[in-house]
């Protein structure tokens, strides 16, 4: 019988459990050598009960329309923890430097002033809503919730793909993927120490009663949904679900004299924070589009009084546009003073002539991103594309440049990935979650996953049809002298001593001759004093055993 | 009739008043009126009705009442204009919205040197002003018109082309209410000849644009008589006049090519009438049966 | 809870029962057309359209008209199909309050309508309404094995008790108006489940007036109207206890639980040889009353939705 990974073919790009052919890297050992032993097939009769476990939780996936099990790969990705601790520093670091400018470039403007950004990068995006310029969050803190997406290049670093600001979507799979992986190879979980990610709905939910109005004592906290019929509708629920607050549509708010509140059977409620999954442009039709009907009329202005918090905060587009994205490595710069812990992607812009004919000039050897797609859509990976294809990207690159970046192509390193009972290379990227609670920006110990399913396929993208792995993040072994931290407990411990002497029996229901004589029996047996007295009036044939049935006991 | 009967919840005024000598101290009553065909329950609405405070306006006092009563929250927008905002709940079939102010206006005193073409090139000048470079679809302007009012400038300065920009337009625009709405865009006035000073600025503002003039619409008022005799109360209008930068922030009045000044009592400014409306919102209910607005000023000094 | 959840958990409610007793109208009503061979088809389809409020001309009316009107039509509320699917819109946007097992439930019903439809065709009615009668009755017993009995369970409850004493008022009135085209009494009552307890109670032969007595007033039997309205009411209690607010403590009773309230006392303290007298107003009056409670239950706890188109003015 073959081993697992017999014939697991190594490239050129990175490959996230081996070094060389049978030989893992040091986060996979325990990992290898769990599942090398295991056939192909007993693998996919595994994954055949996890994806089952799925159907059955109804962890679903909205895709063309149709709520399909969420697919999870069998096999999970694993990040030592000296690897996690730089992706950790490098994401905090990437979340501060943004906040940092939304602040700026929605108040002050110093990064124009002091010509670090040109201003029409930030004027003609999309995403700068004039509507909160001035708008100062209670603890200041806009991106509450950030994704920021990793890839590793061929030489084994990770590189930042992608900052995702507004609404980041996936962490309920995180969620749900622990769960199901823990269910169906219970084994592999005793021998690792993987760091925990169910206290992400404790910590999110304490980093937006942090962002409350002040003054508020218990802050109430809701989750604004576009409803049942929004493709991540799954993570509404369930976020809302643990987190134990109200999920809410936009018809369940009500604005009126600069206060949100919320209707419920008992009048209306004030609402404090709101965590919001519905675009900026849907929000609020007093702002932004008049036709939205999801949204709550006059929420901006509330929140600009003061008087509401909008989680994460309107106008966060404007910093995680893809042209800006080029600039960021220089925003930690200038507002951390710190040299970037996490590289992007080699990227290039089309802000001038020159540039703009290069990459014309280099369209079948460049990735090209529309700065306002979103999904992975629109992108163009020029190796691989047609002639027709790269023409007509020309045509629309030439009309207008400012829309486009260009990248080098990456080789995203890969994954053993279960495909059709065997393990093949697949390629995956990496998105970290990062909770800013105003003091601290808290990275969850390892994120989602994306595997691209078909070979070879680089976009990896959800909603264009890919999977997921567990991820994890291995223990640091905890150093010897620090006991484990001990929280409240009460100890109760018995011992048999305690034990009521006779124990009550259970109720026999109604009367039943057998139980009577049996109970009877007991009782005799039990007596230990020989009922050896002298000649009584009548002795039975046994002497004193089967003839106490009516009660023997003289004393 | 004395000016304290002639309308009602003005400000008493507080003895002589001194101005310099080429300003004017104007009061202003705003009044819009909305009518809706039924009742309606909610509204959301953002006023631009305060007069701001600059180098060569000071406001004195200002007030907005609005009927039905509503709570009112008051913020600075991003192109600095003051905003009254409010909701009204409760049926009610028409909104009210009363800015009653007073301002002290004059001619700008002081104007920095003007900068040349190539200044205006220059790429820090195109990025500071960048939003006030780029057309919007209300202020875009064809290739032959911008063609027509390059001809019209000449090889005059940044500083004169600006006037020029204004007489060129002035001289093929007539002056008609009725013929346009608050939705024509300036290609569509152009086209048709005639508009208003809303159109005439918006047609101003694209070409001094597109030829390299970085440009505002402003809303205002105007008093509407040269020689206004004080405290007669005149009916006025709501006004808009242009901006450009040459150096500093130019003024002019393309409707009656006049220079800005003590009639002028300057609102907000954006890039187009969208980003300054003097009242905007949005409400539940049966389509309105449409505004009705009123501007009254009178010349105290 | 959220106004909107309310409204729909107490809608749900109302639609199963709806289905569920339209269910059983038909039942009996397509059962007699085939048992009794001296019958009017003609006039007894019209009177029981007249009877649902679904009212068609005489000459246009027959089983077919009937099962279509009642039974088939999607777009109506008051048809067995339209009330399940509107239960299950509903339903769909308070899954997070309703048990998962419930809402498959109720989706599963609803999926499942369209080949129960085809099968009716073929085989007849009965099989598609005894469908509907089971599938509620599981719903229901979802309901009070997996709910909590807090708000969610007491608009549920709520709804489905108002509708129930309208449904019952329009069965008896099956029978008291239809004249001779009327259905048994055993039929009406074996229709409302009624017939084996009324048997134990009664021992005896079916008598009119004492068959409309237990529909109307036997506090034992779940589905009388008397036992509806005492369960309506002791929700609306509960409701009202638990939305105490300022200045309506004691003594100031709802609207709805006035309303209810009247009704019960009404059929509690009256004669009934009084009741069975007026019978005909007294079954309109119930019909009159589920739907001012239902309405007063709106006012009070579903504060009206977001007005939801915005019509912009001033700019552009």
């Amino acid at each position: 019988m073959a081993d697992l990974f017999d014939g697991y073919p190594l490239g050129q790009q990175w490959d996230e459990m081996f070094a060389a052919p049978g030989q893992p890297r040091p986060p996979y050992t325990g990992l290898f050598s769990s599942l090398q032993p295991m056939s192909g097939e007993e693998l996919a009769a595994r994954a055949d009960v996890l994806s089952q476990t799925y159907r059955d939780a109804g962890v679903t996936f909205a895709h063309a329309g149709e709520e399909q099990p969420f697919p999870l790969d069998i096999v999970p990705r694993v990040i030592g923890a000296e690897e996690w601790s730089l992706i950790e520093r490098g994401v905090a670091q990437r979340v501060h430097a943004l906040e940092a400018f939304l602040a700026d470039v929605y108040g002050a403007g110093q990064v124009f002033a002091d010509r670090v950004v040109p201003r029409s990068v930030v004027t003609t995006s999309a995403h700068f809503h004039r509507a909160a310029h001035g708008l100062v969050p209670p603890n200041g803190v806009r991106v509450h919730v950030a994704g920021i997406d990793l890839v590793r290049d061929e030489a084994g670093d990770f590189r930042v793909l992608e900052d995702n600001l507004r609404s980041p979507s996936g962490v309920s799979y995180v969620l749900t993927n622990r769960v199901a992986m823990s269910q169906v190879l219970p084994e592999l979980f005793a021998d690792h120490r993987i760091q925990p990610v169910s206290d992400y709905p404790a910590r999110l939910l304490a980093a937006l009663k942090a962002s409350a109005p002040t003054g508020v004592v218990d802050p109430t906290v809701v989750l604004l949904t576009p409803g049942v019929y929004n493709s991540a509708y799954f993570e509404h629920a369930l976020l809302a679900r643990q987190m134990g607050i109200e999920l809410v549509e936009g018809r369940d708010l009500v604005c009126s004299g600069g206060q949100v509140s919320m209707r419920t059977t008992d009048g209306q409620q004030r609402v404090d924070v709101i965590y919001r999954r519905i675009d900026d442009d849907f929000l609020d039709p007093v702002h932004f589009r008049s036709d939205s009907v999801i949204g709550c009329a006059g929420v901006l202005n509330a929140a600009r009084a003061g008087r509401v918090t909008i989680a994460n905060a309107v106008g966060n587009g404007v910093a995680d546009d893809k042209l800006l994205y080029t600039w960021v490595p220089d925003l930690i710069r200038y507002y951390l003073a710190e040299e970037p812990v996490l590289a992007n992607a080699d990227t290039y812009r089309l802000d001038d002539v020159d540039a703009a004919e290069w990459v014309l000039a280099n369209l079948d050897q460049l990735v090209l991103k529309p700065v306002d797609g979103s999904g992975g859509k629109g992108i163009v990976i020029g190796p691989r594309a047609d002639q027709r294809t790269l023409e007509e990207l020309a045509v629309k690159v030439r009309a207008s440049p400012r829309d486009w970046i260009a990248q080098k192509p990456i080789g995203l390193s890969t994954s053993p990935t279960l495909i059709n009972g065997r393990i093949a290379p697949r390629h995956v990227d990496l998105r970290p979650f990062a909770i800013n609670d105003g003091s601290d920006v808290w990275v969850l110990p390892g994120g989602l996953t994306r595997v691209a399913l078909p070979e070879g396929e680089l976009v990896v993208n959800s909603s264009q049809g890919g999977g997921s792995k567990d991820t994890w993040v291995i223990s640091p072994p905890r150093p010897v002298a620090e006991p484990a931290p001990e929280h409240d407990v009460t100890r109760i411990e018995f011992t048999t001593a305690d034990l009521p002497a006779e124990p009550p029996g259970q109720d026999p229901g109604p009367a039943n001759d057998n139980a009577i004589a049996q109970s009877q029996q007991q009782q005799q047996l039990k007596d230990p004093v020989p009922r050896n007295l002298g000649p009584s009036l009548r002795t039975g044939p046994d002497g004193g055993s089967s003839s106490g049935a009516t009660g023997a006991s003289a004393c | 009739m004395t000016q304290s009967q002639s309308q009602g919840g003005q400000f008493q005024s507080q003895g002589p008043a001194r101005v310099a000598g080429d300003r004017w101290r104007l009061q202003i009553v705003h009044r819009s009126q909305l009518r809706y065909g039924g009742p309606v329950r909610s509204s959301y609405n953002e006023a631009r009705m305060t007069p701001e405070n600059s180098s060569r306006q000071t406001t004195l006092r200002s007030r907005v009442e609005i009927e039905p009563t509503a709570t009112v929250h008051a913020y600075r927008d991003y192109w600095g204009s003051t905003v009254t905002a409010f909701d009204t709940h409760g049926p009610h079939t028409e909104l009210v919205v009363r800015a009653t102010s007073v301002v002290e206006a004059g001619p700008e005193p002081h104007l920095p040197d003007p900068v040349d073409w190539a200044g205006l090139a220059a790429p820090d000048v195109l990025d500071r002003f960048g939003e006030m470079l780029r057309p919007t679809p209300l202020t875009a302007m064809d290739d032959e018109v911008v063609a027509a009012a390059r001809a019209a400038v000449g090889d005059a300065g940044p500083r004169e082309a600006g006037q020029l920009v204004c007489r060129f337009v002035y001289d093929r625009i007539e002056y008609l209410t009725g013929s346009t709405n608050v939705k024509t865009n300036a290609m569509q006035a152009w086209e048709k000849g005639k508009g208003v000073c809303q159109d005439i600025s918006h047609v101003s503002v694209g070409l001094l644009r597109a030829l390299g003039l970085p440009a505002r619409y402003v809303s205002g008022y105007l008093h509407p008589k040269p020689q206004a005799p004080i405290g007669q109360a005149v009916t006025g209008e709501s006004h808009a006049w242009v901006e450009w930068w040459d150096g500093g922030w130019s003024g002019f009045d393309p409707t009656n090519v006049v220079e800005i000044g003590s009639r002028h009592v300057t609102l907000a400014r954006g890039r187009d009438y969208a980003d300054v409306p003097p009242l905007k919102g949005i409400f539940s209910g049966p389509k309105s049966e449409g505004s009705k607005v009123t501007v009254e000023v009178t010349r105290l000094a | 809870m959220l106004s909107r959840i309310a409204e729909s958990l107490f809608w749900i409610g109302r639609y199963v029962e709806r289905a569920d007793d339209t269910a059983r109208i038909l039942d009996v009503h397509t059962q007699r057309l085939v048992e009794d061979p001296w019958i009017d088809e003609q006039r007894a389809c019209a009177n029981l359209m007249a009877l649902m409020g679904a009212p068609c001309p005489d000459e246009e009316a027959d089983t077919e008209r009937v099962l279509a009107t009642l039974a088939f039509d999607r777009t109506s509320p008051s048809s067995i199909t339209g009330a399940l699917s509107a239960a299950r819109e509903n339903a769909r946007g308070a899954r997070e309050v309703l048990s998962a097992e419930i809402w498959e439930s109720l989706n599963v019903t609803h999926n499942a309508l369209p080949q129960q439809r085809t099968m009716a065709r073929r085989y007849g009615p009965h099989s598609l309404f005894r469908f509907v009668r089971e599938r509620s009755a599981m719903v229901f017993g979802l309901a009070d094995a997996t709910m909590s009995r807090d708000e969610s369970w007491l608009f549920l409850i709520l709804g489905r008790s108002l509708e129930r004493v309208d449904m019952t008022a329009r069965m008896l009135s099956t029978r008291i108006l239809a004249g001779d085209a009327a259905p048994s009494w055993t039929l009406v009552l074996r229709s409302t489940g009624a017939y084996e307890p009324y048997l134990r109670t009664y021992r005896g032969a079916v008598n009119s007036s004492r068959a409309a007595e237990f529909l109307l007033l036997d506090r034992l039997f779940p589905r009388s109207v008397f036992a509806s309205l005492e369960q309506a009411e002791g929700c609306l209690a509960e409701l009202e206890r638990a939305n105490v607010r300022e200045g309506h403590r004691i003594g100031v009773a709802g609207e709805a639980h006035r309303i209810v309230g009247r009704a019960r006392t009404m059929l509690e303290f009256m004669q009934t040889d009084e009741i069975l007298a007026k019978l005909p107003t007294r079954l309109d009056e119930l019909q009159r009353t589920c739907s001012l409670a239902s309405e007063a239950v709106t006012n009070r706890f579903f504060t009206e939705q977001a007005p939801q188109i915005w019509v912009p003015e001033g700019a552009l």
